[in-house]
């Protein structure tokens, strides 16, 4: 076999009738020049050299803009395309400053242990060249106990997260003095992570740090870096509190880029299915690796990750050895990633499949070809999984095959909705009261509060005195101080939503129990019942009992040919509208409200057939979220309609509401959650509620309030071009009862959405 | 909507379930700074007195016992000896204090509002000195939140000492005393760099094995066989004083003072009583015990100790197994092979089953490496390979690793075996 050139596989794409057929769109982005800008001449002489000798002469734009606005004492964020030399942006200037004064200190923030480790190894690299004698840290779970004393003391660069900053060294800013009294940089990196719930809860985590630097008498300088997002100088800010200089003017070059949307064909006509992503991504990326073209294929989740690396191992056994073609998501131990990560760089490892945890900043040099199996949720996420894709020198390959996912098929109809949209923006609610107090109450514990200090937007008094009635803290005549025996940090997790997780624990091992992972209280209602089968890794562990109590799940590895799925009853009812906008025909609302949820019976379903083989109760009891939510509500009369047209038309609108609401917020879809009322409890009218799933809400269901018009008529045109007859699991969901009820979901739709522009 | 509402709802959501459940009935009162210091007259009734330091102050109580007085099985007096002992002996040991005479060391130990972090505030500080008749505890007491320089300014100037002893202390109470000193540096004087015995990690080698739990109370029932009466639970001390602060009568605080003067004065008996271990000079101590001394002096390099400590404990009771196992170690190492093989076969047939393991490996390399005895050699591999199943408390990891590498010698040993044959 003649070993083909990725330019003659772009053409064989672009000829193949087979192919062709199936391609929506095939859109090329021109290749843009570098920009350059000379070495900055207040560059200590052995920085240069150090960079000569890696190959870099010179900088740059957008590297020289943030050397030289950081060194004016600006905090800066730039924008920082995959592969565009974004460490130079702060490596440069903060190394630059520990020279010009060795007590200076730095902390370094990542999203993830991994991309620490990367960071550090990179960092000491590049100091070795320089011959500069400066002390580079990571601080994590790993750190062993031995050094991190030298850590503490001696660390000039101290590189970290953002849990670790919260619960292991804020609480114990004392041992940390000598990096208090020296901070002059933190470096927040990949900060488009830092969004939602997660956000919200990190710029809290900022809030409190600055007030440590501030008692230690330092006010460090923040050098921000993110992927491109519609709000980067909004979204530092607010998560730094402090003003910022954006850098967007990108001078690195990039390469010629095809980018190609992929549908799969329609095997079922009558049913509009379409035969699966998994199994198109198998052929598309079969066909490049056979031809050694370094690809690598994103999966969404970890399960479909080794599924597709399955296939395309066995696919290329022959030509190449197994070890070329790897898997790569969390989970894997580090030095395996490390491994995968060499491989890549040096051209050993041909292919990769990966979840989103290659999407961040792990450096694996620039591959020719990326397949993403399904849209990825956000325009900003897929721009940066294409971007592991365009050498310097050629073309780059990227495909998006489409699932049969609403969202999916939206995107693969209007490829010009990602085109030519800007990347969508970051929200956080830092001041959402649940956060802010379980912060309030870290922030207490680390120093006493005064009476004159700003912490977030609320009267901080009002809000201090409610945690002495809570009997967390004390009031002095002018202080307010921790008199508490817990530890306030452990109880609060930066990534999960809701305070109290459910650990799950693996009993398999007799002697050696052990806590596999974490889960929060919603989803383990429904994920970690009494026999319900959780997975884990690809494992199947059936959870034994779970103590609702103690909020623990004792799983044991099983391996049985069926799964679990449970029901959920919620009931929602409005607290308080706070915001309406309506006429006599509809109203849309923003408010409280209180879901109440309760799991009632689970379904035992046979892989490969889905046959329901059996089922049984679940004994939980209720549980009940306050938050907020933005609803719609029909109050034009619908004499044409019955009650149950009526609720199959709300289901099916709820289901495609479901999938484009995240495109415009900017969340992962299961943040926010919908709920049908044929008649709302408090109107006794049709009504369609979203809320945010985080007690007190983060924002989302206020942003839907706002824009609940355009999202509906794109749900509408959605449901409409959809080709299946009567609804599909592409429109309207996955059970219809009868033939009409995607032109009742349409007609429901059409009445809103005229009834909300009809003044 | 008002915050105040806003804060009421979301109430099943903010507030921690431990802070729900206990719902006591205590005054709503705000304490502005007081003059008057509350219920003076009964405090002083109980040998304490007021330091002050600008507008705040901390109360400190003093108590002296005289060195006859029994704490357990020991009278105070009996560290002196102790002390003694270390000074005439060559043996090399943490906890020696060769060099040092008791009015050196300083028994030490904290009542804090909570385990760990910066947050969690310490509002007793106590300790004991020895002078030449007599034994003298002091403890500095926290009158308020914000009143923490007057606490330490006091504690910091009534002390002059270079060896602190604590039960934990190295971990925890002079950890968490350095790190509130911090807050408060520019107000106080410095922290003396000081020697530490922390006879915490004492108790755990020496008695980890036999008691399920080395807490300090745990050690003095059954070591140095003292029960407290009357005696508070120490986890109750931080709500003590939770409650002091908002109603500031002394009556718990009283309590904590007698809990934290018990802690400091065992502290006094532990280490003599851990002295006389160590030097052999207890003539109670078991062969397990001289056995965990053996083995400690071992892990800190005096092997002649240690040796003689094995030693002991295996004279003591020939039956141990985990004595005997040890000194087949030793023997070992001292190139007494063949005794060292001889008491290996005791062990593969009464010891328990991590030791069992452990000898069969060992006869399984002698066999192989020295005495060339292969049959020998494959049969005791597989009996460490037999061990190893059949030991529950075993890693399933580590019997894996085990498991290869048994699987490599005997298939290395059939090898030998067949070349001779």
């Amino acid at each position: 076999m003649r070993k083909k050139s990725l330019i003659d596989i772009i053409e064989h794409f672009q000829n193949d009738p087979d192919i062709q057929k199936q391609i929506m769109k095939w859109h090329t982005i021109e290749p843009k020049e570098a920009m350059y800008a000379p070495i900055p001449d207040s560059v200590h002489p052995g920085l240069v050299e150090a960079l000569n000798q890696k190959g870099i002469g010179r900088l740059y734009t957008h590297q020289e803009e943030a050397y030289n606005s950081v060194m004016q004492g600006k905090s800066v964020t730039a924008i920082t395309p995959t592969a565009s030399g974004k460490t130079l942006c702060y490596n440069l200037p903060v190394v630059q400053k520990i020279i010009e004064n060795p007590s200076a200190r730095a902390l370094y923030l990542f999203p993830t242990k991994a991309l620490a480790q990367d960071q550090k190894t990179e960092l000491n690299e590049w100091l070795d060249l320089a011959d500069a004698s400066i002390t580079c840290y990571t601080y994590d779970g790993d750190t062993p106990a031995t050094i991190r004393q030298k850590v503490r003391r001696a660390g000039q660069i101290v590189i970290t997260n953002p849990d670790m900053l919260h619960s292991a060294i804020l609480p114990h800013h004392t041992k940390w003095v000598s990096l208090f009294e020296n901070l002059e940089f933190i470096v927040l990196d990949e900060l488009h992570i830092y969004r939602g719930v997660f956000g919200s809860h990190v710029a809290n985590v900022i809030r409190r740090l600055k007030r440590i630097c501030e008692f230690y008498g330092s006010s460090p300088q923040f050098i921000c870096t993110s992927a491109t997002i519609a709000n980067p100088k909004e979204l530092a800010e607010k998560l730094t509190g402090k003003e910022m200089k954006l850098i967007d003017q990108n001078g690195a070059p990039s390469a010629k880029k095809h980018f190609v949307f992929y549908n799969p064909p329609i095997v079922n006509q009558q049913l509009n299915i379409r035969r699966s992503a998994t199994l198109e991504v198998r052929k598309l990326a079969g066909a490049l690796l056979k031809h050694k073209i370094q690809t690598i294929v994103f999966a969404k989740s970890r399960v479909r990750v080794e599924i597709i690396l399955s296939y395309l191992q066995e696919l290329v056994k022959n030509e190449l050895g197994s070890k070329s073609i790897r898997g790569y998501r969390g989970g894997y131990l580090p030095t395996q990633r490390r491994e995968i990560e060499k491989g890549l760089r040096n051209g050993d490892v041909y292919g990769v499949v990966s979840t989103n945890a290659l999407e961040l900043g792990v450096d694996i040099g620039q591959l020719q070809a990326c397949i993403m199996t399904g849209y990825p949720g956000t325009i900003a996420s897929a721009w940066q999984q294409a971007g592991r894709a365009g050498r310097r020198q050629g073309e780059a390959l990227i495909i998006m095959v489409a699932s049969s996912s609403p969202l999916d098929q939206y995107i693969i109809k209007h490829p010009e909705y990602f085109l030519e949209n800007s990347p969508e923006t970051a929200r956080i609610n830092p001041d959402n009261l649940v956060i802010l107090l379980d912060h309030l109450k870290c922030a207490a514990f680390e120093l006493p509060f005064t009476i004159d200090e700003k912490f977030g937007e609320y009267e901080l008094e009002e809000l201090l005195d409610y945690l002495v009635e809570e009997r967390v803290l004390h009031r002095t005549a002018d202080k307010w101080h921790w008199m508490n025996d817990a530890f306030p940090a452990h109880n609060i997790s930066l990534r999960s939503a809701s305070q109290e997780n459910v650990i799950i624990i693996d009993q398999t091992e007799r002697a050696h129990h052990q806590v596999i992972g974490e889960m929060d209280r919603f989803s383990a209602m429904t994920l970690l019942h009494d026999e319900a089968i959780y997975l884990h890794q690809g494992t199947q562990f059936q959870v034994e009992f779970l103590d609702w109590e103690e909020k623990k799940a004792y799983v044991r590895e099983v391996d049985i040919d069926y799964f679990t799925d449970a029901n959920l009853a919620v009931s929602l009812t409005v607290l308080e509208e706070d915001l309406s906008n309506q006429n006599d025909r509809a109203a849309v609302s923003y408010g409280d409200v209180s879901v109440r949820a309760m799991a009632t019976i689970f379904k035992k379903i046979k892989f490969d057939t889905h046959e329901n083989i059996g089922s049984g109760p679940i004994h939980l009891p209720e549980e009940e979220l306050h938050t907020s939510a933005a609803w719609f509500t029909l109050k034009d009369e619908l004499k044409n309609l019955t009650e149950d047209r009526i609720e199959q038309g709300l289901i099916g609108f709820a289901h495609a509401m479901q999938s484009i609401i995240p495109l415009h917020v900017m969340c992962d879809p299961k943040d926010i959650q919908l709920v049908p009322q044929v008649k709302s409890t408090h109107s006794q009218l049709p009504t369609l509620f979203v809320y945010d799933r985080y007690p007190g809400g983060i924002g989302l269901s206020e942003k839907v309030y706002q824009i609940g018009a355009t999202i509906m008529k794109e749900v509408l045109q959605m449901i409409e071009s959809c080709p299946c007859p009567h609804g599909c699991p592409s429109c309207i969901g996955t059970d219809p009862y009868s033939n009409s009820a995607k032109d009742d979901t349409i007609e429901l739709i059409s009445l809103f959405t005229n009834a909300l522009e009809g003044e | 909507m008002s915050l105040k509402n806003k804060l009421n709802r979301m109430k099943p959501h903010l507030s921690g379930k431990n802070l729900e459940k206990e719902e006591l009935k205590r005054p709503d009162t705000k304490i502005e700074a007081q003059r008057q210091i509350p219920y003076l007259d009964l405090w002083q009734d109980n040998n304490v007195t007021v330091y002050w330091s600008d507008q705040e102050y901390c109360l400190i109580r003093e108590v002296r016992f005289p060195l006859s007085f029994w704490q357990g099985k020991y009278q105070l007096g009996d560290c002196i000896n102790a002390v003694e002992a270390w000074n005439k002996s060559s043996y090399s040991h943490p906890l020696s204090s060769k060099g040092h005479s008791v009015e050196d060391l300083f028994f030490f130990d904290t009542e804090t509002t909570g385990l760990r972090g910066v947050g969690s505030t310490i509002f007793m500080l106590g300790y004991a000195r020895f002078t030449a008749e007599e034994v003298i505890v002091r403890q500095h007491i926290l009158t308020q939140p914000g009143f923490e320089v007057p606490l330490y300014m006091s504690f910091l100037e009534n002390v002059d000492y270079s060896t602190l002893v604590t039960y934990n202390g190295k971990s925890f109470d002079w950890p968490q005393v350095k790190s509130r000193h911090t807050l408060i540096r520019e107000h106080v004087p410095k922290l003396p760099e000081t020697g530490h015995f922390d006879l915490y990690h004492a108790s755990r080698r020496l008695w980890k094995h036999k008691m399920k739990s080395v807490k300090l109370t745990e050690v003095e029932r059954h070591i140095l066989e003292f029960e407290r009466s009357d005696d508070l639970p120490g986890y109750l001390a931080p709500a003590i004083f939770f409650d002091f602060i908002e109603r500031n009568h002394p009556e718990g605080m009283l309590k904590v003072l007698d809990h934290n003067e018990k802690d400091i004065l065992s502290l006094i008996s532990l280490y003599t009583h851990l002295t006389f271990q160590l030097l052999g000079q207890d003539k109670l101590q078991t062969s397990s015990e001289s056995l965990e001394a053996g083995k400690w002096y071992r892990y800190t390099g005096d092997f002649e100790a240690s040796s003689t400590h094995i030693n002991e404990a295996y004279t003591k009771d020939p039956l141990n197994s985990k004595a005997v196992h040890a000194l087949a170690f030793e023997l070992k190492r001292n190139g007494s092979l063949t005794r060292a093989v001889e008491l290996w076969l005791k062990v593969t047939e009464n010891g328990e089953p991590r030791e069992k393991r452990e000898a069969a490996l060992e006869l399984a390399k002698v066999y192989e490496h020295k005495l060339k005895d292969y049959a020998q050699a494959v049969y005791y591999a597989n009996m460490a390979l037999k061990c190893a199943e059949d030991d529950y408390a075993f890693r399933k990891s580590s019997k894996e690793i085990l498991r290869k590498q048994t699987e490599h010698r005997i298939q290395r040993l059939s090898r030998k075996y067949k070349a001779e044959y």
